[in-house]
């Protein structure tokens, strides 16, 4: 094998996220490129970074707007990036917002760029409902009609029916066309194979939201979040300044009252002990280890390793064992070395079923190929701060958030290593390894 | 030929036929190019109006001819209009007369060509600026043709100058776009973009600047069809030519020129007079008409001190040039500390006209509300079409708010308009240069602190400067720029180029307590209020003032300013001139239980909505002055007021408070409303005589009420420098 040059360390500048707003709420009226220049706007200005001196703008968004293809561009532009400076939108379904960061990061390694922003953004109240195919038909065939005649035997084979049952974008967004389950059936199929039961499933859910909270009231989050007053504000409405999908009061008996939402009447998987879906976008800066000492800043973390893996589509949830395995191994270090974890909260059955295929010799045999188990996951490191069922998963931007939190960790426990891994439908997982920069 | 006798041609003239150029493209087509080699802009001075007609006779004598073309240098250059300082210099009426029928005869004569020969097509091509005359010369062709670049302004604004179009304009608009559309555009004033023309039947067709010429050509020779789109079909019958429409659609827009101008301004009655009747009457009675009446409105004062005011305001954008003459930066990206009202409406209109702008408060609260304002003020402009979607995007996008003092390193300039302590001015604008870059400039709105004390512990005080926005910042057209003792030459060129860009008027200050405007202001108000303690009603003291042309009376404007505002301005007046400025308790006995002026909805007035009344329980709360005043005539009761503020600007002139008496008459105009058609308060004084006006300063002093106040006679002593010019029989201006 001929020698490769050494690759160049790349570095975590900074980052910022707006607030995450259940859809349907005080978001619904945004637009992603708005939120998402907003937020990189105001990360430019506090990090003092000149953006003509970027190299680049990526971003991820599972569901760009139709009239933003390249929501990259739109959004770079917006955010009073020069003209001269390029954008790519990247996607990799849930994963969208990290694979703007190791995309970045892949560039930097390989001395293409030097300085790159990198933009996680989505806002899922605005996935579209599209004409089901009967009405598309029919529409064209009243833009084929040549005479009056024919365009009013076209109109008039109009049916109710073709108008009042559209696809439903986010819906079919959550649906995996190979293996043909929505999201929450194959967290149904994990929660079976791991005996996770509900009772485990609530128990999580009802620490997130706890965890979440406390960290809200300590001022954690204060360290990522911008507040953000949204498109479609009124006179007198405030800026939104935390996420709003934590629920303070919440309570076991609250989360049992419900019903199972995929699998009725028996399954685990109930919309309390899920993720929920919402809007928000974050913005991460990133360059060589070079440039941060020229610009003088002391980096939120070096990024030390990551990985992509894939999986049977219908157990996707499993991905961050996966990818964590993986990054793991390319960054030479031991999952015990880790300090904490942050494991998107898709579902809190897939969680625990990850928690136990981290700590299962069997798993690691059969499915990973290695002699032994990665390592227990102490329940204490995992999520430290709450995660996706209390804050939840605005798919694009949650890549980007769980590498910012996992970043500010480092700081915040005093740590040489954190990890954020998620699992990506589709059937991947997704994890990048951060490590401590002395400044 | 036409007789130019009694037009004078300056003695540096170029030569005959170099003003306007003739070329013959293809046969017969003539295009007529307006480029005179001493103008950066054609103007229809005596040389250019020369060529045009020895050019034209050529046109006239090929009878090979049967099309024309006449467009300017560019398509972003046509011509700016008649010679305004020509008109401005003009005293005889018979001459103004002449200068007139000149024009009329030499654009009817572009009109003739079609009319005389069958087939024969004139088209403007015209872009860029396309004022009075020059209009005027396009609406005599056939077709009308614009560039659809951005500069294109087409319109008739000779009735702001306090003339009317009377080269044909207020004849032939009418004719050719309806009566209604016209007297719109003809009374307002207002230029068109080429869109705008052409919806409303201006323009008949618009096109890309690069197409300008090879279209006009094409229309003109038939080859191009563009169908004319000023016709109004059945509406020319039954609204521009039926006498009973005609006569309800003048008496509804006489009432609207009247309830606006109150009676000051001339112009506009008798442009209406004439432009509503245009389709009735004949062209050459209406020629003689706009001939008539614009000669003698010409040589009268309201045109006179408009056209003035007209001219200063264009030479307060020469403050945008650095010393050497060379344009200064523009800044792209700022910051405006405080979001308070002015805070927020100044970072508002930053982001408008393009600035990239950065608005930090404490108060999260104060900062939702400025994002608010700006979005739906933005929002506003594209319901009204004025911008549209990206643009307005775009300038939502320019407008970020931050709770702490960060991320203002790329910050080209800095306002602060926070509170008015010396104290928190100073601690905010130096935690602003410790991150600003080294070519920011800090500026500070203060109305009423030094701003060599605001400079005088920062790093760069060359590059402190005072920007002295008025209340409300949107709506008022003067920026005071304050020159501290440190301030450069180069910073003062900077914001005066930003305060441009805003869409306001300049005027270079010095450093002292009030600056000028708020100066002039103190003793005003303060008089007024003491006319209403010596027992004038407050009524009277009002309309006395809306007669002298003033916008509002001093009352209305004390609810507008604020009474706690007024009062703290007035204080610090006090302090720094000493007995003359001294205030009466009249706010301090008024302004009591939430009573604070507009923002309170009470104050002397009762406001709802936009609607105010005086407040009758308000006399009963006016402490009473022994008073004599009672007696005064509605007359003597504006001038006192205006004395005050006259006495006090003779004193701010000599002490070079502004450059000379030009700029304080623009600030008096444009700060404080100074009505227009006065030319400005030192114009006002000339009208007046000097002596007279010392005369009565003198009396005044020793009026009994003035005479027994404290500081009542240095009011309206007679400052040196006044009572110099008046010995000598002199004026202000020349």
């Amino acid at each position: 094998m001929s020698a490769r040059p050494p690759r160049r360390d790349v570095v975590l500048l900074a980052g910022l996220r707006t607030p995450m707003a259940r859809a349907g709420g005080v978001f619904a009226r945004e637009d992603a490129a708005h939120l998402g220049a907003s937020v990189l706007r105001e990360l430019l200005a506090r990090s003092n970074v000149d953006p003509g001196t970027l190299d680049e703008v990526v971003a991820g968004c599972a569901g760009p707007p139709s009239d933003q293809a390249n929501v990259a561009r739109v959004l770079a532009l917006r955010a009073g990036v020069p003209e001269h400076v390029p954008a790519r939108t990247v996607a990799r379904n849930c994963a969208s917002g990290m694979e703007a960061l190791t995309s970045a990061a892949t560039s930097i390694e390989a001395g293409r760029a030097e300085l790159v922003a990198c933009v996680g953004v989505e806002v899922m109240s605005r996935f579209p409902l599209f004409y089901n195919e009967a009405a598309t038909r029919q529409f064209e065939r009243v833009s084929r009609a040549r005479t009056p005649l024919q365009r009013v035997a076209a109109l008039a084979g109009f049916r109710p029916k073709m108008l009042l049952t559209p696809r439903i974008g986010i819906v079919e967004g959550l649906t995996d066309p190979i293996s043909g389950l929505v999201m929450g059936k194959t967290a149904e199929i994990l929660a079976r194979e791991f005996g996770v039961s509900r009772e485990d499933a609530d128990r999580f859910a009802l620490q997130s939201h706890q965890r979440a909270r406390a960290a809200r009231d300590a001022g954690r989050f204060a360290r990522e979040i911008v507040p953000h007053l949204p498109l479609g504000a009124r006179a007198g409405d405030r800026a939104l300044e935390h996420d709003d999908g934590i629920r303070d009061g919440q309570t076991i008996e609250q989360l049992a009252k419900l019903g199972p939402y995929f699998e009725k009447p028996d399954g685990r998987v109930t919309v309390g002990n899920s993720c929920g879906i919402t809007d928000a976008a974050a913005a991460l800066i990133v360059s060589s280890a070079q440039k941060a000492r020229e610009l003088g800043v002391t980096p939120l973390a070096r990024i030390r390793a990551w990985a992509y893996a894939g999986l049977d589509p219908a157990r996707m949830g499993l991905g961050p064992v996966y990818a964590t395995a993986k990054a793991l191994d390319a960054g030479g270090a031991r999952l015990d070395d880790v300090a904490s974890i942050e494991l998107n909260e898709a579902f809190a059955a897939q969680v625990l079923a990850c928690v136990a295929a981290f700590d299962s010799d069997t798993f690691a045999r059969e499915k990973l190929g290695r002699g032994a188990r990665l390592g227990a996951l102490d329940p204490a490191r995992l999520n430290p701060n709450g995660g996706a069922i209390a804050l939840g998963h605005p798919v694009g931007c949650t890549g980007a958030r769980i590498v910012l939190s996992a970043a500010h960790e480092l700081a915040v426990r005093d740590a040489e290593l954190t990890l954020a891994t998620l699992c990506i439908g589709g059937g991947q997982g997704g994890a990048v390894l951060l490590e401590r920069v002395s400044s | 030929m036409i007789d130019l006798t009694g037009i004078e041609l300056p003695p540096d003239s170029p030569p005959p036929r170099s003003c306007v150029r003739l070329e013959r493209p293809e046969p017969g087509l003539a295009r007529l190019v307006l480029d005179p080699p001493h103008r950066t802009l054609a103007v229809f001075d005596a040389p250019t109006l020369r060529d045009f007609d020895l050019v034209l006779e050529d046109v006239e004598n090929d009878a090979t001819l049967r099309a024309l073309v006449i467009t300017g240098r560019d398509a972003r250059t046509f011509a700016g209009g008649a010679d305004v300082d020509a008109i401005a210099a003009a005293t005889d009426v018979a001459f103004v007369r002449r200068f007139i029928e000149i024009g009329q005869r030499l654009w009817d004569r572009v009109a003739g060509l079609s009319r005389d020969r069958r087939g024969f097509t004139s088209v403007c091509a015209a872009g860029g600026p396309i004022p009075g005359g020059a209009c005027e010369l396009a609406l005599a062709c056939d077709r009308i043709v614009l560039s659809s670049a951005k500069e294109t302004r087409i319109g008739l604004p000779e009735t702001q100058l306090g003339i009317l179009p009377a080269w044909g304009g207020a004849t032939r608009l009418p004719r050719r776009i309806g009566v209604p559309a016209a007297l719109d555009a003809i009374l307002t004033g207002r230029l068109l973009a080429a869109a705008d023309a052409y919806r409303r039947g201006l323009a008949d067709r618009v096109v890309a600047p690069e197409d300008l010429v090879r279209i006009a050509d094409g229309v003109a020779l038939g080859r191009i069809a563009c169908p004319r789109r000023g016709r109004r079909g059945i509406a020319r019958y039954v609204v521009d030519r039926n006498p009973l429409a005609i006569a309800l659609i003048a008496h509804q827009a006489r009432k609207q020129v009247l309830a606006r101008t109150r009676g000051h301004y001339p112009a506009p009655l008798a442009a209406l007079e004439i432009a509503a009747r245009a389709p009735l009457t004949s062209l050459e009675s209406s020629f003689r008409a706009e001939a008539a009446a614009a000669s003698e409105l010409a040589v009268g004062p309201v045109a006179k001190n408009l056209i003035r005011i007209f001219r200063l305001s264009e030479d307060a954008k020469k403050l945008r040039k650095a010393s050497d003459g060379s344009p200064v930066r523009a800044f792209e990206r700022a910051g405006v500390i405080g979001a308070g009202v002015m805070g927020r409406a100044i970072a508002s209109l930053l982001s408008e006209r393009g600035i990239a702008t950065r608005l930090a408060d404490t108060s999260p609260a104060a900062l939702d509300a400025a994002l608010l304002e700006h979005r739906a003020e933005v929002d506003g402009r594209r319901k009204q079409r004025r911008i549209q979607q990206h643009e307005a995007q775009a300038a939502l996008d320019r407008l970020d708010a931050t709770r702490s003092i960060t991320g203002f390193g790329r910050a080209q300039i800095v306002i602060e308009a926070v509170a008015e302590r010396l104290d928190v001015k100073r601690a905010v604008l130096s935690e602003i240069a410790a991150q600003a870059g080294p070519e920011a400039i800090l500026a500070t709105n203060t109305s009423s602190l030094s701003v060599a004390a605001i400079a005088a512990e920062l790093p760069h005080p060359e590059r402190v400067v005072g920007l002295h926005f008025f209340n409300p910042v949107k709506k008022m057209p003067l920026v005071e720029i304050v020159r501290g003792p440190a301030t450069s030459a180069r910073t003062v060129a900077e914001v005066a180029a930003l305060a441009l860009r805003l869409g306001k008027t300049p005027v270079v200050t010095a450093d002292c307590a009030g600056f000028l405007v708020n100066r002039l202001l103190g003793p005003y108000l303060d008089e007024s209020l003491r006319l209403v303690a010596a027992g004038i009603e407050p009524a009277r003291l009002d309309a006395a003032l809306l007669a002298f042309g003033l916008p509002m009376g001093p009352l209305r404007l004390l609810d507008e300013v604020g009474f706690d505002v007024a009062k703290h301005a007035a204080a610090s007046l006090h302090a720094a001139y000493g007995a003359r400025m001294t205030p009466c308790d009249v706010l301090e006995a008024v302004g009591k239980d939430g009573r604070l002026g507009k923002k309170t909805g009470l104050g002397f007035y009762v406001h709802a909505g936009k609607r105010a009344e005086l407040d009758p329980a308000l006399l009963g709360l006016v402490p009473r002055s022994a008073a004599r005043a009672r007696t005064l005539t509605d007359a003597e009761v504006a001038e006192r007021a205006i004395l005050a503020m006259f006495a006090e600007a003779t004193r701010a002139l000599q002490e070079q408070v502004v450059v000379g008496p030009r700029e304080l008459d623009l600030a008096t105009v444009f700060g404080l409303g100074f009505p227009p058609f006065l030319g400005g308060l030192l114009a006002w004084a000339d009208t007046q005589g000097l002596p007279t006006l010392v005369a009565k300063l003198e009396r005044l002093q020793s009026e009994p009420d003035v005479a027994a106040r404290p500081g009542g006679p240095e009011r309206f002593a007679v400052a040196d420098g006044l009572r110099e010019l008046a010995r000598g029989n002199g004026r202000y201006h020349a």
